[in-house]
């Protein structure tokens, strides 16, 4: 990826960012999230189809340079969560540099090789292939026919359920969550300060790993998601115990797709949905 | 020993706005028109402070089913409460049916100060259909590893 | 302790057996997610080849969520009431020897100043079968904490694999040897040569980093630049915490059922938690993740050493495996045994 260090290092040398936060491969070959502070680090910056991590998810958890705008490498569903953060008023469009990678698609098994069958869930769906907000645009974007989409047969099921059915199904995967929070804190619109299952008086969700604790759990968590999540599957990514989280999430964009025709983070100037209202919204459903 | 089969009454958590719906109530109350009691009112500033845990929790808390209730639209006491909140319930219940809870357990009402005959209706309309969708056996399963085990409480 | 050979089919009627007598068996799950209860003797797993699950079976010893009594308050009179005790006899099958020795480190902890009466229960109840492990990945670094895939720490009874179904199974502790013998036909056939263990050493993981070295620099070194390279890229879920053999923080709460009646509950924690040290005055002394980091690598390779004369670290490689942003935790302290190198020379 020399265009990208070329880059990285020529914002480095004139200023343009204080820091780089992007994918390096570490010695066992991993490719992870890293962040360059100066141009000799710029050198170990990569981008590949292991590049899953979604790293907007720093933008609110780092402190703020002094010095520099925070310079990030983002593929289009990372994009779409900074633009959704602009929306949301938690950072400025002036604060970040983007430097926006044409994606193909990733992988999220790191000893798997790309190929159309095996990208992440997100990527069959992808619904931001060429980047829409950048400061530069890098890569080459292939022509690439979006494999199946195996997550929707399974909604599909889901829906057509029973509601007990589907409480059952339910039940079997909330019961193994174990509260790690990994979901929340990976997540680039989980941001507040407080979690709500932080908030002890009172103590609205129950800090247990019981049923019934972790359904309040999971359950707020994709309501405090409606309308926003879009849909980089890094919950469902990192769960330990393997829970289809983007079920309820993506179910959550449906809606806001059906209801409102609105998708999160697709453009700045935007209003968001949830934070707004219009006096003609459906309410067949109220008496 | 004759075994009295004990008719279930459904227990209903009604969350209401402080300006419309629970004036309404009050006002059936003092106009003495007959209601069925089995809902227990939850007096909130307006629509708009309903957060969704609440009705989780009314859940968790033995609810078989939930009722929430408002200022019709144009009226909010607060101009937009009922408006915002009418987008969140949107999504809301649409979570709720997708993890199995449908809607028979979770009504949605506008009543307003001067509608003491619609709260009537509307509170006996659901205490009907939670009664006839029954206990919510679902959520009281999940509920037991809190309670005391029987087989503890008899070695006292 | 003497050792026998036994076949795969032997284990099976053994565990059958087990079964008809109303013990709980559990075993490593197909998916390797986590430890399961088995139901038949067929879904038991003894595969020295296999990833470790991705959850540690500590959560048989010292559960996700634990009731410590209920309370019930009738009229004016509060009643406390014990749950019912842990008494389940149980075996565990197929375990790893990265997951075996976190019993010895945990039973100190919890045997400190205070005895934690339900986990010992549990301990006394279970049988620990581990099974030698062939497998590695660049995760693991079993070695290089004084431990190796043929180590029986913690094991009540160690799984050698021979030659196809066949195994030496060797006693390792008393309560294994109790147990083995009310199973006679697991006790027929003696194994009387002696297994090389020199010749298994090449496929060992290699060790990674140098124990004693990074204790010596963790001691002498509080103030990093390292943990502030780790602690901005580190998210500060608990996914390594939880999922870590040995990890054993836990909080402690009160949860109702209703009006009057409720349990109190002990629940995981994780020093990764924001949550975890701040003060009611709203101060947080380990204020960000740099710091909690910190705490984390001090707690398993210094401070516990110096209590308790044990690694809080069975080497396993999970939390590297889960973590969402690859942190490898091998990998840091490699680079303080650098530090520590350099700072010698």
């Amino acid at each position: 990826m020399n265009q990208l260090i070329e880059s990285a290092k020529d914002i480095f040398q004139n200023n343009k960012a204080a820091i780089i936060i992007g994918y390096t491969k570490d010695k066992s070959g991993r490719t992870k999230p890293f962040i360059a502070h100066n141009s000799d680090e710029a050198e170990k910056l990569t981008f590949n189809h292991h590049a899953v991590n979604n790293l907007a998810v720093y933008l609110t958890r780092l402190e703020k340079p002094k010095d520099g705008k925070i310079g990030i490498v983002a593929k289009g569903c990372d994009i779409r969560a900074i633009n959704a953060l602009i929306q949301e008023n938690q950072i400025r469009r002036d604060d970040v540099l983007i430097i926006a990678m044409n994606c193909n698609g990733v992988v999220e098994n790191q000893n798997e090789e790309f190929s159309k069958e095996n990208t992440q869930i997100k990527c069959k769906y992808c619904q931001l292939r060429t980047p829409n907000n950048y400061d530069f645009l890098l890569g080459e974007l292939e022509d690439f026919e979006l494999p199946e989409d195996s997550q929707q047969e399974l909604m599909n099921k889901l829906e057509a359920m029973t509601p007990e059915e589907r409480w059952n199904f339910w039940e079997s995967q909330f019961g193994n969550c174990i509260k790690c929070y990994a979901c929340r804190q990976v997540c680039p619109l989980c941001y507040c300060e407080q979690c709500i299952v932080e908030k002890s008086m009172p103590q609205w969700i129950e800090t247990s790993s019981t049923t019934r604790g972790n359904f309040s759990w999971n359950l707020i968590r994709a309501f405090h998601q409606a309308g926003r999540c879009i849909g980089c599957h890094e919950c469902e990514r990192v769960c330990p115990m393997d829970i289809p989280l983007t079920l309820l999430t993506r179910k959550m964009g449906m809606i806001a797709m059906k209801e409102f025709n609105y998708k999160h983070g697709m453009n700045i100037n935007e209003p968001t949905l949830i934070g707004t209202y219009s006096t003609s919204d459906n309410e067949d459903f109220i008496k | 020993m004759e075994k009295v089969e004990e008719k279930f009454e459904p227990k209903i958590a009604a969350f209401v706005c402080n300006w419309c719906t629970y004036t309404g109530a009050d006002l059936a109350g003092t106009s003495r028109l007959k209601q069925q009691t089995n809902a227990r009112l939850i007096r909130v500033p307006c629509t708009g402070r309903i957060d969704p845990v609440f009705i989780i929790k009314a859940f968790e808390n033995g609810a078989d089913g939930v009722l929430v209730s408002g200022c019709h639209p144009g009226d909010c006491h607060y101009n937009a409460g009922n408006f915002h909140a009418r987008r969140r319930w949107i999504f809301f219940k649409e979570l709720l049916d997708f993890v199995g809870i449908d809607s028979s357990r979770l009504h949605f009402s506008w009543v307003s100060a001067s509608e003491g005959k619609k709260w009537v209706d509307v509170v006996d309309g659901v205490i009907n259909s939670v009664r006839e969708k029954g206990p919510f056996t679902q959520y009281k399963k999940i509920n037991r590893e809190f309670e005391i085990p029987l087989e503890t409480e008899s070695k006292l | 302790m003497k050792s026998f050979i036994v076949t795969r089919s032997q284990i099976n009627s053994l565990a059958a057996e087990l079964l008809s007598k109303n013990w709980s068996i559990f075993t490593q799950s197909e998916d390797r997610k986590r430890f399961k209860q088995c139901e038949s003797e067929s879904e038991i797993s003894v595969d020295g080849n296999g990833k470790p699950s991705d959850v540690s079976f500590k959560e048989l010893f010292f559960p996700k969520s634990e009731t410590l009594f209920y309370f019930n308050r009738d009229n004016e009179e509060l009643t406390l009431l014990d749950p019912a005790e842990p008494g389940t006899k149980t075996v565990i099958f197929g375990a790893k020897p990265c997951d075996a020795a976190s019993v010895p480190v945990l039973s100190k902890v919890f045997n400190w100043d205070y005895n934690d009466e339900f986990f010992n229960k549990r301990v006394e109840n279970t049988i620990v079968i581990s099974i030698a492990c062939s497998y590695s990945d660049e995760s693991c670094f079993c070695t290089s904490v004084g431990l190796s895939p043929f180590s029986e720490i913690g094991s009540d009874l160690f799984l050698i694999p021979t030659e196809k179904d066949s195994f030496i199974l060797k006693i390792v502790s008393e309560k294994g040897e109790k147990f083995i013998n009310e199973f006679p036909f697991m006790i027929q056939k003696e194994f009387e040569g002696t297994f090389d263990l020199e010749n298994q050493k090449a496929s060992f993981p290699k060790e990674k980093f140098d124990f004693a070295s990074v204790k010596e620099w963790l001691g002498k070194n509080f103030k990093d630049e390292i943990w502030n390279e780790v602690g901005e890229l580190c998210l500060g879920c608990a996914q390594c915490a939880y999922v870590c053999p040995t990890c054993h923080c836990f909080d402690i709460v009160d949860e109702n059922c209703g009006v009057s009646c409720g349990r109190r509950v002990k629940n995981w924690d994780s020093c990764q938690f924001g949550l975890f040290t701040k003060h009611a005055s709203g101060h947080n002394p380990r204020e960000d993740q740099s710091r909690r980091y910190r705490q984390r690598v001090n707690h398993k390779f210094n401070y516990y050493k110096q209590r308790f004369d044990e690694i809080l670290c069975t080497g396993c490689g999970r939390c590297t495996r889960g973590c969402p942003v690859s942190i490898d935790i091998a990998q840091v302290l490699e680079k303080i045994q650098c530090k520590q190198s350099a700072a010698i020379v």
